[in-house]
């Protein structure tokens, strides 16, 4: 049987009919794919924090109960003994609020300043000097982001006031680092702190670097032996243990997350499924003529097919685009007041995003096929709309 | 004139083939909406429903959570003997220093540990908040490791059942009762004897003090004299108003409500569109004939936005039903304030479904004006040749 026009054209042609339609459909398809791009993102950002080489060479240890319990300052000696450990620093959160914010929007660390610098190796310094941060005890180290963030300057005054703590800080910046995973916070010196606090003689957390990725497992099974039995034990794990163990805390809300992202697969299907009806519906008398012509079942199931896969995948490939240079290029930090960071659509996300459509197309035109498999000539025929 | 109501509806119902699904994703975008706020309300209702309108709490000024405030033994000496608090039948004044601490536990579901909250409380601080009510076991023991844990948070985490061993770094705590704080904030809380979480913690300082004043006026007067009180440096506030602050985590759960309905509403206009155009094209010499008939542009305009808008009710109406069955689902995620465990119930209140509903018939009528004018501006002799 010869073909009267080429299959292709005939395809696209037809889906493209009612242009009207299409755009519909393909805008519909675009928006639920952004959608459902950016809430895989935001689970993916909720459940993995960012990995890097350097973090599955530190180790952090905080007390056993929980991390909101100190240490004792006096823990050091120790550690500085346990073999393994190349650089320790006390690392204590400092939780506050920048100026005149009423929000925590950047971390801000007390920590040794001298020993620090063995700890984030791949933290490069960008502006000032690390000389000038580790002299004077009321300077700090400023992560490039938020310099760039509040256009600060080497010299730039900064005022926090705690939101943990009785006390406010007033620093000086020094240096500007960068590099790092989080180029966010701001480090400053813990004898500042325990100045300010009237030398507790405890730390937040202790932040380790160990020689090698092989060797973390032999320092934190040290660590934790080290303290056991003490007043206070700690608990040791990697750095990135550690940010699964905030992963934990969000609870149920990954669970929501990951059905809501469900919800919209499934509307998105009724969306296309019932266009595709509409579509097929439109044109049941054509279907009937090119079935009396001599068309078999599966070429118009293909013509069904390659058209809703079409219209999938145009709509796929716009609102996944679309998604992912919105989340490129728009300055979120500011946008979400910190909460959001990084959000970075990868390509395994993108490609999600992508099977789901590409299978919608395929889902959607079953039903329509079906229908016209089935209907008789004679009623298709007879079909007035 | 208007088209009579009853034809909007037959038609609805009539072509319920093509209308299925475009009510159908409605329903779902309005379900999600209207889940995701009632979660934010659940949050919401918790902090408003804590407290008792007689309490004051006293915390260190500039500290926005208990967990983040530290009260000397100093300072609550000097609160201690101000005359403006109530008095009980022992002649005892009516308050009481409390200790907030945050202990890591393992959840019962294996996956992994979470912080919880625990409050060393004194047997005044347990009658100020009669609210909260034991269900089961008994209270603690004063000067014993014991430790009463809502029922709640029993059901999340791992040994919190009467008779289990909370770990909490070298310490052991026996749980010897659950109780119920009647979906308040006390609901994410386990209680012990204060002094006995101060010694195990290491904890020298305070974090919060809750006290009772004799009457109005001598609240009020209180709240006026802590402020002025720059030797203090502490905010004493009305526990109530408290409470009802401490919904910060519910803001970005509103945020992302807003801005998933928005999206999502966006492709449900969409779908509306696309039925409403195809059942404008099906019905081309319908309109043609009641365009002869003598109805007015205006009236097919009004009779096609009535019906994109009911459908969509139906669908608004459909994703209200299909929420309600989480209504006072519990549920937890981590407090910011606290940084430990919240737990909380879904609130599909009411006006949040109205809210809904009219979510729903926003989205239909955005839906349907386009096709509704397409209908209109139809010139009728070719309408009426179609087939």
């Amino acid at each position: 049987m010869s073909r009267p026009v080429n299959t292709g054209t005939f395809i696209a042609k037809n889906a493209l009919r009612n242009k009207r339609r299409a755009a519909l459909t393909i805008l519909s398809v675009a928006v639920s794919c952004a959608l459902l791009v950016t809430l895989l993102t935001l689970q993916r950002e909720l459940t993995i924090p960012p990995e890097s080489e350097a973090a599955s060479l530190r180790v952090i240890v905080r007390n056993k109960v929980s991390l909101a319990q100190p240490l004792p300052a006096k823990q050091l000696a120790t550690l500085d003994r346990i073999p393994g450990i190349v650089a320790v620093s006390p690392f204590s959160f400092f939780g506050g609020n920048f100026r005149e914010e009423t929000v925590t929007s950047f971390a801000q660390f007390a920590v040794d300043p001298a020993r620090f610098q063995g700890i984030i190796v791949e933290g490069k310094v960008v502006d000032g000097s690390y000389e000038e941060f580790v002299k004077d005890r009321n300077s700090c180290l400023v992560g490039a982001d938020t310099m760039k963030r509040y256009n600060l300057k080497i010299g730039e005054k900064m005022r926090f006031t705690s939101t943990f703590y009785p006390v406010d800080l007033d620093l000086t910046m020094a240096a500007v680092f960068q590099g790092t995973v989080d180029d966010r916070g701001v480090f400053f010196h813990h004898k500042l702190l325990d100045e300010l606090l009237g030398d507790p003689g405890t730390v937040g957390t202790w932040y380790i670097r160990v020689a090698s990725a092989e060797a973390a497992n032999d320092v934190i099974a040290r660590v934790n032996k080290a303290f056991e039995n003490t007043s206070a034990e700690v608990r040791a794990e990697t750095e990135r243990a550690f940010q699964m163990g905030f992963v934990s805390m969000w609870g149920n809300v990954k669970v929501l997350i990951g059905s809501i992202s469900t919800v919209v697969v499934f509307t998105l299907v009724l969306v296309t499924v019932s266009t595709m009806s509409m579509a097929i519906r439109e044109r049941f008398r054509e279907l009937a003529i090119l079935k009396a012509l001599g068309f078999r079942r599966r070429e118009l199931f293909s013509f069904i097919l390659a058209e809703s896969f079409g219209l999938a995948t145009l709509g796929a490939v716009i609102g996944i685009g679309g998604a992912w240079a919105f989340w490129t290029f728009t300055d979120l930090q500011s946008l979400t007041k910190g909460f959001l960071v990084y959000f970075q659509v990868t390509p395994r996300i993108m490609a999600t995003g992508g099977v789901v459509a590409a299978l919608l197309g395929i889902v959607a035109s079953i039903a329509p096929a079906v229908a016209v498999s089935r209907m008789s000539v004679v009623t298709g025929l007879k079909t007035l709309d | 004139m208007a088209l009579p109501l009853k034809y909007n509806l037959r038609n609805v119902t009539v072509r319920w083939r093509s209308t299925v699904a475009t009510v159908l994703g409605i329903a779902l975008v309005v379900a999600v909406f209207v889940l995701l706020r009632a979660l934010a309300r659940g949050i919401e209702a918790n902090g408003a429903n804590t407290g008792d309108p007689r309490n004051i709490i006293v915390v260190r000024k500039g500290s926005q959570a208990e967990s983040g405030s530290l009260i000397t033994r100093n300072q609550f000496r000097i609160l201690q003997y101000f005359e403006e608090i109530a008095r009980n039948e022992r002649g005892e004044p009516v308050i009481s220093a409390e200790v907030v601490l945050i202990i890591s536990a393992p959840r019962r579901d294996g996956s992994g540990e979470a912080n919880t909250l625990i409050r060393g409380v004194t047997p005044r601080g347990i009658e100020l908040r009669p609210q909260v009510e034991l269900t089961a076991g008994r209270w603690f023991t004063a000067g014993k490791r014991e430790i009463v844990v809502s029922r709640r948070l029993a059901a999340r985490f791992a040994r919190f059942e009467i008779g289990g061993i909370i770990k909490a770094g070298p310490a052991r705590l026996s749980v010897v009762g659950h109780f119920d704080g009647q979906a308040s904030a006390f609901d994410s809380e386990a209680w012990m004897d204060a002094d006995e979480a101060r010694s195990i913690f290491d904890r020298e300082q305070y974090s919060s003090v809750l006290l009772r004043p004799r009457d109005g006026d001598a609240a009020a007067a209180l709240l006026k004299r802590v402020e002025a009180d720059k030797r203090l440096a502490l905010r004493a506030e009305r526990e109530v108003d408290y409470y009802s602050k401490q919904t910060m985590t519910a803001v970005p759960i509103r945020i992302l409500a807003t801005l998933l309905g928005a999206a999502m509403s966006i492709g449900a206009v969409f779908a509306a569109m696309n039925t409403m155009y195809a059942s404008v094209a099906a019905r081309t010499r319908e309109i043609g004939t009641l365009r002869v008939l003598g109805y007015s542009r205006r009236s097919i305009v009004v009779c096609f936005l009535i019906e994109g808008a009911f459908l969509a009710a139906i669908g608004g109406v459909v994703g209200c039903l299909l929420s309600l069955p989480m209504n006072g689902y519990t549920t937890g995620t981590i407090d910011f304030q606290s940084f430990a465990e919240t737990v909380f119930q879904f609130r599909v209140t009411p006006p949040l479904m109205l809210m809904g509903v009219v979510f729903s018939v926003v989205i239909g009528l955005a839906g349907s004006l386009l096709p509704a004018l397409r209908a209109a501006r139809l010139p009728v002799i070719s309408a009426l040749k179609s087939i």
